[in-house]
């Protein structure tokens, strides 16, 4: 898959280079044809053909043997159409030429052989090349367009070369975007497999812990050591959740399951499937909902419980031995905000979701509140943490369009 | 009679802490460490339910579903280390009656497991016990001190659903929904006429309330008390 994108790859530059380079071609060319003398100049220059010959009153000399090659001819009409001089003229070229002849041969060619012509006082000099030695053609431009040619050919040019240049970056995209893809696939599979290979042996030491915290025989110390041994195992299966999830919501592997939730039903769950679930002792839940309605919200139910209960769990572990907390919502214009206010948390900091997860997983720096900003912003709002006591945290949504 | 359990894990660290939960908890339990074992113990032992972990050395548990569901229907808990949601979604689609993602706690395990058996084998008992108040669900009344009273359908409808989460706060949001169809914005007043009424009925003193409690911005609960 990779080879065969890299050969893609290779292949749309190459061509792109081509093409760049045919314009380039192409643009010279024009300029060189257009700088020359519309096509009078084949070797050397008429003027010096015509300066050497002259006439000393009783016949034509010709001293340009040297500057006319050996294979091309010359000869002089007068005003008759009739060769007044020659110089090594074919003998299939005839001696007397009508308007008509001279009017065709000076544009295209005299019985096949390319001639040039150069007006001279006593008459027409006619300088010609072996059949086939010379392409000639008729060119005719209208001014306006002669002179917009440049323009266009600039235009051209750039185009193509943006065209080149936005080809090379969609190329180079592709070629990052798809290396990335590999790698955060293998560091997500990693992850994967680790907190799949965890979770079977810390069900077995919570499950036990549990059983211990439990047995009535046991001494109460001993149970006390159970349940530590039972809680710091939860926070351990809290952690890994917490770090899978996260790292699929920053590799984009988290595919967003959106419904159109009522907030305060959806809190209200929140907050008794969270009593439901045990609270520790000390520890008070408050709901504060407006009595008007809510406007309704598109997210994930799950994710966003997740989110809930993290700050939650946040404020009940780093809160012992108890205190109140308060979770509510507001309508705030086109956002909805829910809010979860308790205890203090110290050392607690905005977590910043642009910043990649650092080596250790961001584990010691409050994945759990980390996670809580990449649910809002993966729902399009954001998360808020004010810290101080009470500690506050507030998520804000976009409300449903 | 005690339920039989059959345990479908590789790992028999977990396998064998499985076990000892389930047994001190009353049931009976067989295990398998592969999907061939699973599908012979499933023959022989003919479980009351099966607790089956996906990964399996030998196959995958959704195969191993198919399987065991053409034999027999017998309920099936996914026990997985697989949290994703793509996981926990293509078991319950294929329509297992629960997916219980590892680690878990020996309680989570045991009223998971309980709820399961009492839905699917509907051993639900026809009456219960509320204090000193007897719970006629087949009639549909509560007896205290010999006289007996009827419940409306309302009532008898909240009653229920408090029951089946007994112990545990049912949002006002639920029940509702237990009670009216389509949207259920307004009912919180009429809910509360009804939670006022049952109280009448099922509590000695309805002012102060020892078994259906509010619970503050929340919902109500209906404090467990054991069936005899």
């Amino acid at each position: 898959m990779k080879l065969r994108s890299l050969r893609k790859g290779a292949l749309l530059v190459t061509c792109s280079a081509l093409l760049i380079a045919a314009v380039t071609l192409l643009g010279i060319l024009a300029f060189l044809y257009s700088n020359s003398s519309g096509g009078r100049e084949w070797g050397v220059s008429l003027e010096q053909l015509s300066d050497a010959l002259t006439w000393d009153g009783t016949a034509y000399t010709f001293s340009g043997e040297d500057l006319l090659e050996p294979d091309r001819w010359m000869m002089l009409l007068n005003e008759e159409g009739r060769a007044m001089w020659s110089f090594h003229k074919p003998d299939d070229v005839p001696e007397q030429y009508t308007v008509s002849d001279v009017a065709s041969f000076t544009r295209w060619y005299l019985n096949d052989y390319p001639v040039q012509c150069w007006v001279r006082e006593d008459g027409l000099l006619v300088v010609g090349s072996p059949k086939g030695s010379v392409w000639k053609h008729d060119m005719a431009m209208d001014t306006h367009t002669l002179l917009q040619t440049p323009i266009w050919f600039a235009g051209g040019f750039l185009l193509t070369l943006g065209s080149v240049l936005v080809l090379a970056w969609l190329v180079l995209r592709r070629w990052f975007r798809q290396e990335q893809r590999v790698r955060d696939a293998a560091r997500s599979n990693w992850i994967n497999g680790v907190s799949h290979d965890i979770r079977t042996p810390l069900s077995v030491v919570m499950g036990y812990a549990a059983q211990l915290e439990d047995a009535a025989d046991l001494p109460p110390v001993h149970r006390r050591q159970a349940a530590a041994i039972r809680a710091q195992s939860q926070v351990i299966r809290d952690l890994v959740n917490d770090l899978n999830l996260t790292m699929r919501l920053d590799y984009d592997m988290q595919t967003l399951r959106k419904e159109t939730l009522q907030p305060a039903a959806f809190l209200r769950q929140t907050a008794a499937d969270f009593l439901n679930g045990g609270m520790a002792e000390g520890f008070g839940l408050e709901m504060d909902l407006p009595e008007t309605p809510l406007p309704e919200i598109a997210a994930d139910p799950f994710l966003l419980r997740r989110a809930v209960n993290n700050l939650l769990t946040n404020c009940v572990r780093h809160n012992d031995p108890g205190c109140p907390i308060c979770l509510g919502a507001r309508a705030e214009g086109k956002e909805l905000v829910f809010w979860v206010e308790g205890g203090a948390m110290a050392g607690t900091m905005q977590p910043d979701t642009a910043r990649p997860l650092e080596p250790d997983g961001g584990a010691a720096h409050g994945t759990g509140l980390r996670l809580v900003a990449q649910i809002a912003a993966a729902h399009g709002g954001k998360a808020e943490f004010y810290s101080g006591t009470p500690y506050r945290c507030e998520l804000r949504l976009p409300v449903k369009g | 009679m005690a339920y039989r359990i059959l345990i479908v894990d590789d790992e028999p660290a977990l396998q064998s802490m499985v076990n000892e939960i389930l047994t001190q908890a009353g049931y009976e339990t067989d295990a398998a460490l592969t999907c061939a074992q699973a599908l012979e113990r499933f023959h022989a032992a003919a479980p009351d339910a099966v607790l089956l972990d996906v990964m399996l050395p030998d196959g995958d548990g959704f195969s191993l579903f198919g399987k065991l569901h053409a034999i027999g229907d017998v309920p099936v808990l996914f026990l997985s280390a697989r949290d994703e949601d793509a996981a926990r979604l293509r078991g319950l689609g294929l329509g297992a009656d629960d997916y219980i993602t590892k680690p878990f706690l020996p309680q989570e395990l045991l009223l998971r497991l309980r709820a399961v058996l009492r839905r699917v084998y509907r051993e639900e008992a026809n009456t219960a016990r509320l204090g000193d108040m007897e719970i006629d669900w087949g009639k549909g009344t509560v007896r205290r001190n010999g006289r007996e009273t009827a419940l409306t359908a309302k009532e008898f409808a909240l009653l229920k659903k408090l029951w089946e989460a007994r112990g545990n706060i049912v949002t006002v949001d639920a029940l509702c929904a237990a009670l009216w169809d389509g949207p259920l914005v307004g009912y919180e007043n009429t809910l509360m006429v009804h939670i006022r009424r049952l109280r009448e009925k099922v509590e000695a003193d309805p002012s102060h309330p020892q078994f259906l409690l509010t619970v503050r911005g929340l919902g109500y609960r209906l404090k467990r008390e054991e069936t005899p």
